[in-house]
């Protein structure tokens, strides 16, 4: 038995949790350099301000209908994520953090001590508002993939009030109905054109699927996921977050580039960020994306792409790092105003399994590793490779960046005695 | 040259620690002051109001959300959407300050109004701490 607990727009409502004149009021959150909204809560969307739009775009519409838009603050959703994590952990005895604002609970070995679930996802959904001041919803269901399901249940049906724990096949077979196959766990839109196709469009459609089909017409991982929708428990939180297949680090700049060296900082920046992810989960890249381009709103979109092969796959700073360098020098146009940029790190292979080349030195990870140990520990680039600049004039801008009310000292909130 | 060190010892050493058994953890502030972690938040009070149970303006305010409200706490409570330091009277609805030149407030159906949290300590810097100065 599986619990999912995800907080309800998690930035807009951790941005509340310090603004109670703000609670109950239309929020969006905007993404490094405040061009997109990443995060809009309900009443927002009420407003009709959806996701993922320009925010130029919707700007003026905004302000006039009174919504307020901030420049992510993630050093306050960190914080707060802890604490929920925290709090949410207390209510099962294994706990899966699954990303920053949603965790998987197993009852596996306690359920049954558990007088009612249903009671319990109460408790835990009031725990977590009275402990944090963050909304969160509840799904209890025997796979994760149907906790999945409850949880979009909790959130999108009207009577469950937040919590929903599937007891029975007539309720779980109801809740899939009236599910777009979409939604479904694991279901992107390129499986679901297909199962489309195939006349399948609501969730409950796939939990019928036969489980052989799905395997050869998909995937494996496929029909695990009918398995799951049928209370067949196939997919443990281990395998629950499969790697990265590819590793980006891309961002728009506060102030345009336009000299060759501050491009060849800012490739050199993101190249180093996407090689500490790469070694986090233990790839390394066979080829290596890098990209610079002015905006695509601009009179003339002009930019470079280029794929380096490499000899060998690396995932090391210093190596990728200079690639990214030495081709920004390369292909630097002194004439475009340069916008957007990162690096993409693809062929990830596993360095467990690494071959090695004849020709080629083995590289000492030690480095690496000390180097990342030292980030972890103090503080991101408490160490960097002097490539990627010491003062970073493509910074991200966040003009509306809300105080770093639980990290930082001078910001934490003052409170009235008046 | 490769050298592998080793340390020397030649069974000569000094007069060992009394001390060693009886290692433990240093005293921690957090540990004193901090009950529950993960829902404690920090925040300053500001204004004059609660002077008489000893909150002066600037003090720090250590505020728990995880424990209940009862008759008389300090408390932070959101008020019409501001964060305010209050002692409560849950019988009689009261919001009461700490001073004698402020006047008690009622707490009206129209108010919104929450309890945020108890205020389980509060610390007064009688130096200033450079880390709450701006600079």
């Amino acid at each position: 038995m599986y619990a999912l607990v995800d907080a309800n727009s998690f930035y807009c409502s951790a941005e509340q949790v310090f603004r109670p004149e703000w609670r109950g009021r239309p929020v969006v959150v905007l993404s490094n350099n405040d061009g997109c909204i990443v995060a809009a809560n309900r009443q927002a969307k009420a407003l009709g301000i959806g996701k993922f739009g320009p925010y130029f775009e919707v700007r003026a519409l905004c302000e006039q209908l009174g919504v307020i838009a901030l420049s992510s603050n993630y050093e306050l959703y960190g914080s707060l994520s802890h604490s929920m994590m925290e709090v949410i952990g207390r209510f099962a005895p294994e706990q899966h953090i699954y990303s920053i604002d949603e965790s998987f609970l197993s009852f596996k070995h306690c359920y049954p001590a558990i007088p009612c679930l249903l009671t319990h996802g109460a408790k835990i959904r009031r725990a977590v508002w009275k402990e944090t001041r963050l909304p969160v919803c509840v799904g209890i269901a025997e796979t994760l993939t149907l906790a999945k399901v409850a949880n979009h249940a909790a959130k999108k049906i009207y009577g469950y009030n937040g919590v929903c724990y599937i007891e029975s096949v007539n309720q779980r077979d109801a809740i899939l109905s009236a599910m777009k196959v979409t939604d479904v766990w694991g279901i992107g839109s390129r499986i679901g054109k297909k199962l489309h196709a195939m006349g399948i469009t609501t969730a409950l459609g796939l939990a019928k699927l036969q489980p052989g089909i799905a395997r050869k017409n998909f995937s494996i991982e496929i029909e695990r996921t009918v398995r799951e929708l049928n209370g067949e428990a196939c997919k443990g939180w281990d395998s629950a977050r499969a790697d990265k297949q590819q590793i980006f680090s891309t961002r728009s700049v506060g102030e345009r580039i336009t000299d060759k060296s501050t491009l060849q900082q800012a490739l050199s920046k993101h190249a180093g960020i996407a090689a500490a992810k790469a070694r986090k989960q233990g790839s390394a890249a066979g080829t290596i994306l890098i990209f610079a381009s002015n905006s695509p709103y601009d009179e003339q979109p002009n930019g470079f792409k280029y794929h380096y092969r490499c000899a060998h796959p690396t995932n090391d700073s210093c190596e990728i790092m200079a690639y990214a360098s030495e081709i920004a020098r390369q292909l630097y146009n002194p004439h475009t105003r340069y916008y957007k940029m990162g690096i993409g790190l693809l062929d990830l292979s596993p360095t467990k399994h690494r071959q090695g080349d004849l020709f080629t030195p083995e590289k000492d990870p030690a480095l690496m590793q000390v180097y990342d140990q030292l980030n972890q520990r103090y503080g991101t680039d408490t160490v960097f490779i002097a490539a990627q600049g010491i003062e970073g004039k493509w910074h991200m801008r966040r003009e509306l960046l809300t105080p770093q009310y639980t990290t930082c000292w001078q910001d934490i909130p003052q409170i009235n005695c008046r | 040259m490769k050298v592998i060190p080793i340390f020397a010892c030649a069974g000569i050493t000094g007069f060992e620690s009394p001390a060693a058994e009886y290692r433990q953890l240093p005293l921690s502030l957090d540990e004193l002051l901090i009950e529950h972690p993960s829902a404690t938040f920090i925040g300053q009070a500001s204004g004059d109001s609660m002077e008489n149970i000893g909150i002066f303006d600037k003090d720090i305010l250590i505020v728990d959300r995880h424990v209940s409200v009862e008759n008389h706490d300090v408390i932070v409570a959101n008020y019409n959407g501001n964060f305010v330091c209050k002692l409560i009277d849950t019988q009689r609805r009261l919001l009461l300050s700490a001073n004698d030149s402020h006047q008690s407030v009622t707490i009206q159906e129209y108010d919104s109004f929450s309890v945020e949290g108890v205020v389980i300590r509060s610390i007064r810097c009688h130096r200033q701490s450079p880390l709450l100065v701006n600079d």
